[in-house]
C-alpha cells in the first residue's frame, strides 16, 4: 500500500456543496480514502479546531478550504491551514473567488443585518447576536488576500471527476493537468455566427434544442467560462451563469470579459441593452465579484470608511 | 460567579455547517445553560434583493450543498405563486422524482455517514476512529451498500437536475429539459438493486435500534412542538399544506404556506446566527417547535406508501405518536428513505414522466408576493418573495430547514446535559457491545 498522505480540510462560510461533491466520487471512495490520513475534517471525524491547531507547522501535506472567509473565525481557520500544510488548495468557486455569498458585497453589512436579524416578516425590532459567536467581516474579501494558494480549483462546485483528477495527482505527487478550454468546448449545440436580435429572460418561449442558447437570445456565459463542468447545463438547455470563473489565467475579470462576449455577439444600442439586461452585475459577477476589479473598488471604499 | 465551569465542544463534528457548544455548569453541579452556537451566516435575503426572481432558483441552492435540490424547488414554487403560474403536471412529476432522489441520497449520507459511526464503533470510541473512514475498513459491505444508495440518489439528481449538487433546470412554468426515453429506461434497470439496499438498510438500522433501545428512549426525549407537510393527511415532501402539532399529540393548524405569517414566529437569539423558529400563537419558548423526520412522521396521519406506511406502525408500537425521542429520528430518517424509493419506483413507471410538455412558454412576470413550501430533508422549507412589476426581488424572506430545528436541538441538547451532568444517567445506560471493538 502507498503511504498515506496527511490531510486536512477546513470549511469557511459555506454550503458543504464542494465536500458533497468529493463524497459523489461514491465507489472511487474506497481507493481514495484509505490513501488518506485525515487530520482534520469537521463534518466527517471528531477531531476538534484545538486539535489542528497544535500540529507543527507545515506538518500535514495537503490543506483544503472551502467557502469564503465571512467571519473571524474563518479568516482565522484559513490561515491556521496555511501555516499547518505545505500545500494550499483553494476548494471550489467561493474559496478561489468569493463565490455567490460574495455578492453580499453588493449592499452595506449595516443592510444585510437588517433583513437577518433586526426586522423581517416574521420578526421585529431584533439584534445582531454578539455571544459566543465570531464577530462578522464587514466585507467579503477573496481569501487569496488573506493567504497565498498553491491550487485553485474552482467550481460550484467542482466536478467530482475534477476532484478525483486533483487528489488522484497529489497523492501521486504529480501536477495537476487541466484542460484550458470554455463551455462552449463542451456545448453540442450549434452555432451560426448569427447575430443576437433581442435579449430574453430564461423562462420566455422554447429554446431551439440544437441551437446556441446566447445566439437566439438567451444570456448564457459558457464562451467566457472555464468547461471544467464539461457543458453539464448547456446540453440539458440551460443557461450557463459561469459557476466556474474565468478560463485560465483565472486572475481576468470574468464579469468584463463576460459583457464583451454579450457585446459581440448582441450587437445593440446602449440603451436598448440597459432595457433588456435587468441586472447586469448579478448576472456578470454573480461568482466572483469580489475578485473582480469592480469588487476590488467596493473593497477599497469599505476600507477608506473604516479607517476614518 | 466564579465557580462556574464552562465546556465549549468547538466545533460540533459530524456537522455540516458551523456549531459549536457551550454548556454552563453552577458550583453546585446543575446545569445553568446550554447554548448552540451557530457561528457563521452569509445574508442570501438581502443580495436576492434586486435579483430578477427567476435567478432565484439559481443562487438560492447555494444556501446548502447537501439540500440544494429542496431550495431550487422552494424557490420556483415561489416565483411561481407570486405570477400565478401552473407548470404541466409532467414538470411537477420531473420535479418530484428530483427531490424524492435528494430525499433518498441525503438520507443515506446522513444515516451512514454522520450518524452510524456513534454505533458501529460506540459512543466512546476513540474519536480517531469514529468516523465514516473506519467504517469503510472495518465493515466494508455496509459501506459499499450506502455508498451506492447515495449514488443512485445523487446520479438521478444529476439526470433530472443537470447537476446533482446545485441543479438548474427547474425554472417558473416547469423545467428546462424533459426526461428522455433511455435515460428513464436506464434508470429503471437500476432499481431492482437500490430497493435491495433500501432493503438491507432498514434491517441493519432495525438492529441498532434494538442494540441501543435504552439510549432511543431514555437520552434526550424532549417534548416539543412538531412542523411538516401533508398531503391530504399524508406525508409529502414536495407539495401540501404546513401542519403543526403541539406537544400533546394534537393538531393546531394545518394551513396553506402563503398564510405562513400567521403561525410561523422567528426570535433572535443573542448566541447564534441561525434563528430560532417556533409556533407563534404559542409564544417563545413555549412554542419551540421541531422539524425534519421525526416530526414529519409525527404530525402525518400516514405514510403515502404502502412499505413506508408498515414501517411507521412499526415505530409508532414502540415509540408512540407524538414521539420525542431525538434519536428516534434517525429511525424515522429510515422509514422516509422508504417512501422515497417507493416513490422513485413509481414515478420512473409513470409513462407521463418522459412527456415531453413540460414547460409553458408565456410565462410572464407581474408584480407579486409568493411563498413557495417543500420539505428538505432537514425539515420545512420556506421561500417568500416580493417583486415589482418587471419580476425584480423587492423583498425575500426564507425560513431555512435547520432554523426549525435550532431552539428544539438545544432544548435536547439541554436535557441530553442535565441527564449526564446532574444525573450521571450515562454511566447507567444499557449499551451493547459495539458492532466494531477498536
Amino acid at each position: 500500500m502507498t503511504e498515506q498522505v496527511s490531510i486536512a480540510l477546513g470549511q469557511g462560510s459555506s454550503c458543504w456543496g464542494c465536500f458533497q461533491s468529493l463524497i459523489d466520487i461514491h465507489l472511487k471512495l474506497a481507493d481514495v480514502l484509505p490513501l488518506l490520513d485525515i487530520k482534520y475534517w469537521q463534518a466527517v471525524v471528531d477531531y476538534k479546531l484545538s486539535d489542528l491547531e497544535s500540529y507543527p507547522d507545515k506538518s500535514i501535506a495537503v490543506g483544503v478550504y472551502e467557502g469564503m472567509a465571512r467571519t473571524e473565525e474563518d479568516v482565522h481557520l484559513l490561515k491556521t491551514l496555511r501555516a499547518k500544510c505545505k500545500i494550499l488548495i483553494a476548494f471550489g468557486t467561493c474559496s478561489c473567488f468569493g463565490g455567490i455569498p460574495g455578492m453580499a458585497n453588493f449592499y452595506d453589512i449595516e443592510d444585510c443585518y437588517d433583513v437577518k436579524f433586526r426586522n423581517n416578516k416574521t420578526f421585529s425590532d431584533g439584534e445582531v447576536p454578539s455571544e459566543n459567536v465570531p464577530p462578522i467581516e464587514s466585507i467579503v474579501r477573496p481569501n487569496r488576500h488573506y493567504v497565498d494558494f498553491d491550487v485553485y480549483l474552482p467550481g460550484c462546485p467542482p466536478t467530482s471527476s475534477l476532484i478525483l483528477t486533483a487528489l488522484t495527482s497529489l497523492i501521486e505527487g504529480k501536477e495537476i493537468e487541466l484542460p484550458p478550454h470554455t463551455v462552449c468546448h463542451y456545448c453540442s449545440r450549434e452555432k451560426k455566427e448569427t447575430p443576437v436580435p433581442e435579449i430574453l429572460r430564461p423562462f420566455k418561449g422554447n429554446a431551439d434544442p440544437d441551437r446556441c442558447l446566447l445566439e437566439q437570445g438567451y444570456i448564457c456565459l459558457g464562451s467566457a467560462t472555464w468547461g471544467l463542468c464539461e457543458g453539464q447545463c448547456v446540453n440539458k438547455g440551460v443557461t450557463c451563469r459561469g459557476c466556474f470563473g474565468p478560463p485560465p489565467p483565472i486572475t481576468q475579470d470574468h464579469g468584463a470579459a463576460s459583457i464583451s462576449m454579450l457585446g459581440s455577439y448582441a450587437p445593440l444600442l446602449p440603451d436598448e441593452l440597459k432595457e433588456q439586461v435587468p441586472d447586469p452585475i448579478g448576472y456578470f459577477w454573480r461568482f466572483d465579484y469580489p475578485s473582480s476589479h469592480l469588487g476590488n473598488m467596493r473593497i477599497k471604499r469599505e476600507d477608506a470608511k473604516n479607517a476614518k | 460567579m466564579p465557580n462556574d465551569k464552562v465546556i465549549r465542544v468547538d466545533p460540533v463534528t459530524r456537522l455540516e455547517g458551523h456549531g459549536a457548544l457551550t454548556i454552563k455548569l453552577g458550583s453546585d453541579g446543575k446545569v445553568k445553560d446550554v447554548q448552540f452556537n451557530v457561528g457563521s451566516t452569509r445574508f442570501f435575503e438581502k443580495f436576492l434583493e434586486g435579483r430578477p426572481m427567476e435567478e432565484a432558483p439559481r443562487i438560492t441552492p447555494r444556501i446548502c450543498g447537501i439540500c440544494p435540490i429542496p431550495h431550487h424547488l422552494a424557490s420556483v414554487k415561489a416565483v411561481e405563486a407570486a405570477w400565478d403560474v401552473t407548470p404541466p403536471p409532467a414538470a411537477v412529476k420531473l420535479r418530484r422524482l428530483l427531490i424524492e432522489a435528494k430525499q433518498l441520497s441525503s438520507h443515506a449520507i446522513h444515516f451512514y455517514a454522520l450518524a452510524a459511526p456513534d454505533f458501529v464503533f460506540g459512543p466512546f470510541a476513540d474519536p480517531s476512529v469514529r468516523n465514516v473512514a473506519a467504517v469503510l475498513k472495518h465493515l466494508p459491505d455496509v459501506a459499499v451498500q450506502a455508498i451506492k444508495l447515495m449514488e443512485f440518489g445523487q446520479e438521478l439528481c444529476r439526470t433530472v437536475g443537470a447537476k446533482a449538487i446545485h441543479p438548474t433546470t427547474a425554472i417558473p412554468g416547469g423545467m428546462l429539459s424533459p426526461l428522455k426515453e433511455d435515460e428513464r429506461d436506464e434508470w429503471l434497470k437500476k432499481v431492482p438493486e437500490m430497493l435491495e439496499n433500501i432493503n438491507k438498510t432498514v434491517e441493519l438500522a432495525k438492529n441498532v435500534v434494538n442494540m441501543y433501545i435504552d439510549v432511543v428512549t431514555k437520552v434526550a426525549v424532549t417534548p416539543t412542538y412538531y412542523i411538516g407537510l401533508v398531503n391530504d393527511g399524508k406525508l409529502d415532501i414536495y407539495d401540501g399544506k404546513v401542519r403543526v402539532m403541539d406537544p400533546d399529540g394534537k393538531t393546531v393548524a394545518e394551513f396553506e404556506p402563503k398564510d405562513y405569517t400567521n403561525y410561523y414566529g422567528e426570535h433572535i437569539p443573542g448566541h447564534s446566527y441561525a434563528t430560532h423558529i417556533y409556533y407563534k400563537p404559542a409564544g417563545y419558548p413555549d412554542g419551540i417547535w421541531r422539524a425534519n423526520t421525526l416530526a414529519r412522521c409525527n404530525v402525518a396521519d400516514e405514510m403515502a406508501t404502502p412499505l413506508a406506511n408498515e414501517a411507521l406502525k412499526e415505530m409508532r408500537e414502540v415509540v408512540g405518536r407524538p414521539s420525542h425521542h431525538t434519536f428516534a429520528y434517525h429511525w424515522a430518517r429510515i422509514i422516509e428513505m422508504v417512501q422515497a424509493a417507493e416513490w422513485i419506483k413509481t414515478l420512473l413507471e409513470d409513462p407521463e414522466i418522459v412527456s415531453t410538455d413540460v414547460k409553458l412558454s408565456d410565462v410572464e412576470p407581474k408584480a407579486g408576493n409568493g411563498v413557495g413550501i417543500v420539505e428538505a430533508p432537514r425539515g420545512t422549507l420556506l421561500h417568500n418573495y416580493e417583486c415589482d412589476e418587471k419580476g425584480i426581488i423587492t423583498k425575500a424572506n426564507l425560513i431555512v430547514a435547520t432554523n426549525n430545528n435550532i431552539a428544539g436541538i438545544e432544548k435536547s441538547l439541554m436535557d441530553a446535559a442535565r441527564f449526564v451532568f446532574e444525573q450521571k444517567g450515562h454511566e447507567k445506560l444499557k449499551l451493547p457491545d459495539p458492532l466494531v471493538k477498536t
